[in-house]
């Protein structure tokens, strides 16, 4: 019946083109220009992909951590199903994983000696029900685990998440180019965070042109109350925006730049985020899963090649343009 | 039962056994007959003879030096294989083996074919060795050595016990050389010769021990065997009249015994958490796998998974005619429907391929320690807040368990680390004024300057605690593995230091967790630590 065979026959060609996509669905990261970029609209789910940091980074993997950590609190799984990471140096800390949006009372934490035991483990947790994730974090991935940990997360629907940690640098440039069987491949690279803008304070109409001392946000920069504040100088700035009169000092949000250097089924792309997670904003408390909202500032990889500096613009509007 | 064992030499070396062979030890300088064989026996030659003295009996005496040790082992080898016959098994001295069959020899048709399956096996490794079966260990003991040589197999009725030792000398006893010497000197010569001499006279002239030696022969006090390896629980055993060597046989035996082992543990409402399979081989050597499981289970089909993986690491040697499967910890486990299709994926469920099966896999790969939750603790100290459960612990209750603890970034608390290092690791820093965060700083040999920074947090140690900064296991957290709890560089740098956290940012963006050790008014120097990274 040609008008049965030619929804099928799309479906054909859909598979053919996003083979991962659209097996097990997909989960949106919740940053609409990172979404529109990945095929289906979303990270693909039982499929396989990998993440790793930059600069002393790729040792620490604290960024890759900190954004599989995301990724994981949007798989929005069954509540009794766990999350199994497999690593080799026990470094992770739960409230800093809980400040990204993952419950840490759902992890397991499996640790293996070497990277080919670890490959084991997570693939002992592809092929186990209950497994809402597997977790992994390596150095050396022989291009065979690779295929063999995408088939098992295909084929069980679970979705794998590879930490790519190197403890020198030799070990880094050799692996860091090589291919594999991921379906995509994300790079976070740090950037200097931008200062946090305070809105205005009421007792400014009082006349009093005071800093605050405390205001809705003073515990996020500033640590515990009745400590004091550190003011580097530079901090304490005018921006030109007319509803801000000052910048709050200290270590704004985390600011990144993911980069998606692979993408099977999809073309590559690069953006800058800011990182606001599970916090109290505009008066009612963000859903701890939205980790990732984007940042005004958007860039476009065929305009700024890899490791240039993206940060220069500072205009509100989304500015996407894409090639292939 | 007692067996008495000829120690000799096995293995290629072996003479023949009619060539008198006898092996040597020093002793200060002289050199004695250790053992002797029975042609060596037959021309006189007896342990502890001068090796001049022997030499000078019989000139064609091959020797060879003892070796205790070796044959302790191997003594104790031999113990383990007679755990075929009963759980209750144990090296005697350097020359036997005790063997507790009390309810045991019903499984082989009686006390008879058991001694006697167990000599024809001995015999078959080449062991020469004479077994008693009585009522008591004593009575077992002194029928095993100092009956005639004839017999090699002894089975005392529980009446004749005192009947059959009066005859035997005093030494069968289990007595040391003195007293048993003193005892010939006043005349006792046969144990029957002390039934009717007054207890407390004996005990004033050579001391308790005749007398209750005494006792324990006649079975009137009671002598515990204490057994070679822990007495497990439960135990299911599969022999085979033909010896078995084929991986696919033993994998199947395997399931047998885990199908049995968990009817028995069904039945009991149990469920085990530590078992032991033993391989029993032709060759008198036993092989073993143990393993241990997170969460008591009676799943046949999770437990033969789990012994099966290990197959591998068994050498059936030339057959297997035992197989024993002993569990050494069980533990409560209602009854529920197992096996069922629908079953709940849940972490706290027994079903086959579930989470406990694959925590249970990757534990006996890892070792249970190393398969963790992250659990919140109440507590200031950073180390301490989140610390690792191995999951073979029950979940902490929902009582003790502060959920707030890992809200992290909810305005209330400042921001936490992603990654935390235990210890915390020392950097070199450079700052201004005594309460500033370091405007530069060197970590593992990279130099890092200073962007922006928050702080400071301080975090005193907790006072209320012994020892201020670590986590003794066991107090407060009851068998808990805890993992990464002891903050060796703390401890060491500065243990109940106050520490003062700042957060930072370098140029690159990259944010630390950085604290000082110490106040900047103490005299003391500061030290300062990146104690984990931010994302």
């Amino acid at each position: 019946m040609p008008h049965d065979l030619l929804p099928m026959l799309r479906e054909q060609v859909r598979r053919i083109e996003h083979p991962t996509a659209t097996t097990h669905g997909v989960v949106p990261l919740g940053v609409a220009a990172i979404d529109r970029a990945l095929p289906g609209g979303g990270l693909a789910r039982g499929a396989l992909h990998e993440i790793f940091g930059t600069a002393g980074d790729e040792e620490d993997g604290a960024l890759a951590a900190a954004f599989a950590a995301g990724m994981l609190a949007r798989l929005a799984a069954p509540a009794d199903t766990i999350v199994l990471w497999c690593l080799a140096r026990p470094d992770l800390y739960g409230p800093g994983l809980a400040a990204h949006g993952l419950d840490p009372a759902r992890l397991v934490l499996v640790r293996a000696p070497r990277d080919a035991e670890i490959l084991w483990a997570m693939e002992e947790g592809l092929r186990s029900r209950g497994v809402a994730a597997v977790v992994g974090e390596v150095g050396t991935l022989p291009d065979v685990a690779s295929r063999r940990l995408q088939l098992a997360a295909e084929r069980f629907g679970v979705t794998a998440l590879l930490l790519r940690r190197w403890f020198n640098g030799g070990q880094a440039a050799r692996e860091r180019n090589l291919p594999n069987a991921a379906a995509t491949r994300w790079r976070i690279a740090t950037l200097p965070s931008r200062p946090i803008p305070i809105p205005p304070f009421p007792s400014r109409s009082m006349g009093f042109p005071m800093p605050p001392l405390r205001h809705p946000r003073a515990s996020e920069g500033r640590g515990v109350a009745g400590t004091a504040a550190v003011a580097l100088g530079s901090r304490w700035r005018a921006v030109e925006d007319g509803l801000v009169s000052q910048v709050e000092p200290g270590v704004g949000h985390p600011h990144w730049r993911v980069e998606l250097l692979r993408c099977r089924g999809g073309a590559a792309g690069c953006w800058e985020v800011e990182v606001r997670g599970g916090k109290v904003r505009e008066g009612k408390v963000a859903d701890a899963a939205d980790i990732v909202s984007l940042a005004a500032t958007m860039a476009d990889r065929s305009q700024a090649p890899v490791g240039s500096n993206v940060l220069a613009s500072d205009t509100g509007s989304e500015r996407i343009r894409r090639t292939g | 039962m007692s067996l008495r064992q000829t120690p000799g030499r096995k293995g290629s070396a072996a003479p023949a056994e009619t060539a008198p062979f006898a092996t040597v030890t020093d002793a200060g300088g002289q050199r004695l007959l250790a053992a002797v064989n029975p042609a060596a026996a037959a021309a006189g030659l007896a342990p502890d003879m001068p090796l001049a003295d022997a030499l000078s009996f019989v000139p064609a005496l091959a020797t060879a030096a003892a070796e205790p040790a070796k044959d302790a082992a191997a003594l104790r080898r031999l113990a383990e294989w007679c755990g075929r016959y009963s759980p209750w098994t144990a090296p005697d001295a350097t020359d036997g083996i005790k063997i507790e069959i009390t309810g045991c020899a019903h499984l082989w048709g009686g006390e008879e074919p058991l001694a006697a399956d167990l000599i024809a096996r001995l015999t078959r490794q080449g062991i020469a060795a004479r077994i008693a079966i009585a009522e008591s260990l004593g009575a077992a003991w002194a029928c095993a050595r100092f009956t005639e040589p004839g017999a090699r197999m002894l089975i005392l009725p529980s009446a004749a016990t005192r009947i059959a030792l009066a005859p035997l000398p005093v030494a069968a006893l289990r007595l040391d050389p003195a007293t048993a010497q003193g005892l010939r000197r006043v005349g006792l010569k046969r144990i029957g010769d002390l039934y009717a001499m007054p207890r407390d006279a004996l005990a004033r002239r050579f001391g308790v021990a005749v007398a209750q030696r005494l006792d324990q022969a006649l079975g009137d006090l009671p002598e515990p065997l204490s057994p070679l390896s822990e007495t497990p629980a439960r135990r299911v055993r599969l022999s085979f009249a033909e010896p078995i060597a084929d991986p696919a046989d033993l994998a199947l035996a395997t399931e047998r015994l885990a199908d049995d082992l968990a009817t028995r543990l069904a039945r009991e409402g149990a469920g085990a958490r530590r078992l032991a399979l033993d391989f029993h081989r032709v060759e008198g050597r036993v092989e073993r796998i143990a393993l241990g499981t997170a969460r008591p289970s009676r799943d046949p089909h999770h437990l033969a998974a789990l012994l099966k993986e290990r197959l591998d690491t068994i050498d059936p040697g030339l057959g297997v005619e035992d197989m024993i499967l002993a569990v050494f910890a069980i533990d409560p486990l209602r009854p529920e429907q197992l096996g069922f299709a629908g079953a709940s994926p849940s972490a706290g469920s027994t079903g086959g391929g579930g989470v406990a099966t694959l925590l249970d896999r990757l534990g006996n790969r890892f070792g249970l320690a190393a398969v963790s939750r992250l659990e919140a603790r109440e507590s200031h100290l950073p180390e301490r807040a989140s610390i690792k459960v191995s999951v073979s612990e029950p979940a902490a209750s929902p009582v003790s368990r502060r959920d707030q603890g890992w809200r992290g970034n909810d305005g209330a608390k400042p921001p936490r680390p992603i990654r935390l290092f235990e210890p915390p690791e020392p950097i070199e820093a450079a700052w201004l004024l005594p309460d500033d965060p370091p405007f530069r700083f060197t970590w593992r040999r990279r130099a890092h300057r200073v962007r922006c920074a928050d702080g400071p947090e301080r975090i005193a140690a907790e006072w209320w605690r012994p020892d201020g900064s670590a986590v003794t296991p066991g107090k407060g957290l009851p068998h808990a593995h805890v993992e990464g709890a002891n903050v060796e560089g703390a401890n060491v740098e500065g243990a109940n230091a106050i520490r003062d956290y700042y957060r930072v940012e370098d140029d690159e963006g990259r944010r630390f967790w950085l604290f000082r050790a110490g106040l900047p008014d103490d005299g003391q120097p500061l030290r300062w630590f990146v104690h984990g990274v931010f994302a």
